[in-house]
């Protein structure tokens, strides 16, 4: 299973040894573990399996030992993770937090950050907040919105800053069935977009979708299904 | 006491425009606005580590700026005297009796205030602001301006509460600034003094600003509160 998790094409990430322990409890022991340009990944697991725990360590939200890390073919020190990296790999939260601001300004803060100029940023976030079909929201209070809303807008917040590898925690978590429709809508045409996603969720509706590659988080380690692998 | 007569006079004195009267309201203003635009930055970034950072001695100083926050002002005013007198350590620089003194006094009497009320919101502040900042790329200062922002309505309190506590103190302008007529004389002081020569007319027209103004902020502080208490409605 190693060999063939290793013969996939391109690596945007390889990490190896990657270790992550809450006191005496180990949660991550990973030997290596890969993720492809333009694919998509749903990272399935149990209740404290460290799903989030493995999307915030890669969004260097969270410290852990790593022997080997490389990012797109180029060997980093991981426990540096340089800004320019996380401009590129995008962490969505589980119940996105949106700044108390206008949607808009909501999605211009990290292109702000990466320095974009004024007159740039406002037709970019024009341009990805029509392709979510949320025009009518730039001008509305972001705090105020619902909670598949504010997904979207997080998803849209993130795409604009056109990242390498998107990385969503639990993004249908507490979605009603219509919000639930939408984030999976819009997650389908990321992944169709030859993104690179990594979505942690519990259920089969993401990992059902066409062409996304289904990984395990078992004790720690990273599987890969045999039926993943038919499918990938 | 007949308190009509001095009253009207108060009154007249404001609205006339008495030069000597307006003179001691804007040195009040001027020297109370530019100890907190002082104040304000350092105080708010030590809050702002205070409540984020884990380090030794922490506790402590979290316990020594709330306990600052009812420091008598007269003893900061004795403390900054001994220091500014001709013969005390800072002394050289002449400082005693100036407008200068008096904006250190209340820079540090405010200090305190500024600090606490930034601890007590950062604390309260969804840890989410931060790391989502981050997460989009911020560096860890734009992180913390973003996530300062988010809580601004809390700051703006300790602001405007720092702001009440230096605009009203007499104890330490008292000392430090020396109560000199047309330099450092402030609204605090002057009805100290034009009290106690018998001159209520002007010392009730002080006062009258003086209450006016702390009006203003708490029904600023209000509204202020009252708009972050809806925002996440």
């Amino acid at each position: 299973m190693k060999r063939d998790w290793e013969a996939m094409p391109h690596d945007l990430i390889r990490i190896e040894g990657l270790r992550k322990s809450f006191g005496d409890r180990s949660v991550l022991n990973i030997e290596s573990f890969g993720i492809s340009t333009g694919k998509c990944y749903a990272l399935t697991g149990d209740n404290g399996a460290g799903k989030s725990t493995l999307m915030r360590v890669l969004a260097g939200l969270e410290p852990a030992t790593v022997k080997k890390f490389s990012f797109d073919g180029a060997e980093l020190e991981f426990a540096q993770y340089p800004i320019w990296l996380r401009r590129r790999i995008m962490y969505i939260h589980q119940h996105p937090y949106l700044f108390d601001s206008t949607v808009a300004k909501n999605i211009a803060y990290g292109l702000k950050q990466s320095g974009v100029a004024r007159s740039e940023q406002k037709r970019l976030v024009n341009e990805a907040i029509e392709w979510a079909g949320m025009a009518h929201l730039a001008d509305a209070r972001a705090q105020k919105l619902s909670g598949g809303e504010k997904q979207k807008i997080a998803l849209v917040r993130a795409m604009v800053l056109k990242p390498k590898l998107f990385l969503m925690d639990e993004p249908l978590a507490n979605l009603d069935t219509q919000a639930r429709q939408q984030t999976i809508a819009l997650i389908e045409r990321l992944c169709s977009t030859e993104h690179t996603v990594l979505i942690a969720c519990h259920d089969g509706e993401i990992s059902k979708l066409p062409g996304v590659i289904r990984l395990n988080l078992v004790d720690g380690e990273v599987k890969f299904p045999e039926t993943s692998l038919r499918t990938a | 006491m007949d308190l009509i007569e001095p009253s009207s006079q108060a009154l007249q004195l404001l609205f006339t425009g008495d030069p000597d009267l307006w003179r001691i309201i804007f040195l009040s203003f001027w020297i109370s606005f530019v100890a907190l635009v002082l104040a304000a930055p350092f105080a708010i970034a030590f809050g702002f580590i205070l409540a984020t950072k884990k380090f030794r001695g922490r506790r402590a100083l979290v316990i020594f700026s709330q306990a600052m926050m009812s420091f008598p002002t007269v003893v900061i005013g004795l403390i900054l005297y001994v220091l500014l007198s001709r013969h005390g350590p800072l002394g050289y620089f002449g400082l005693l009796f100036t407008p200068t003194a008096m904006v250190i006094g209340q820079s540090i009497i405010c200090f305190p205030v500024l600090v606490a009320y930034t601890l007590s919101a950062v604390q309260g502040a969804d840890p989410r602001a931060w790391e989502t900042a981050i997460a989009l790329g911020a560096s860890p200062f734009s992180a913390s301006i973003r996530t300062l922002l988010e809580v601004r309505f809390a700051v703006m309190a300790g602001i405007f509460t720092g702001f009440g506590r230096v605009i009203s103190e007499v104890g330490c302008s008292l000392m430090v600034g020396g109560n000199v007529q047309g330099m450092t004389r402030n609204i605090p002081t002057a009805i100290a003094l034009q009290t106690s020569m018998g001159a209520f007319a002007q010392g009730i027209a002080l006062g009258l600003v003086l209450v006016t103004l702390a009006l203003v902020v708490n029904f600023s502080l209000a509204i202020l509160q009252g708009k972050g208490g809806l925002r996440e409605a």
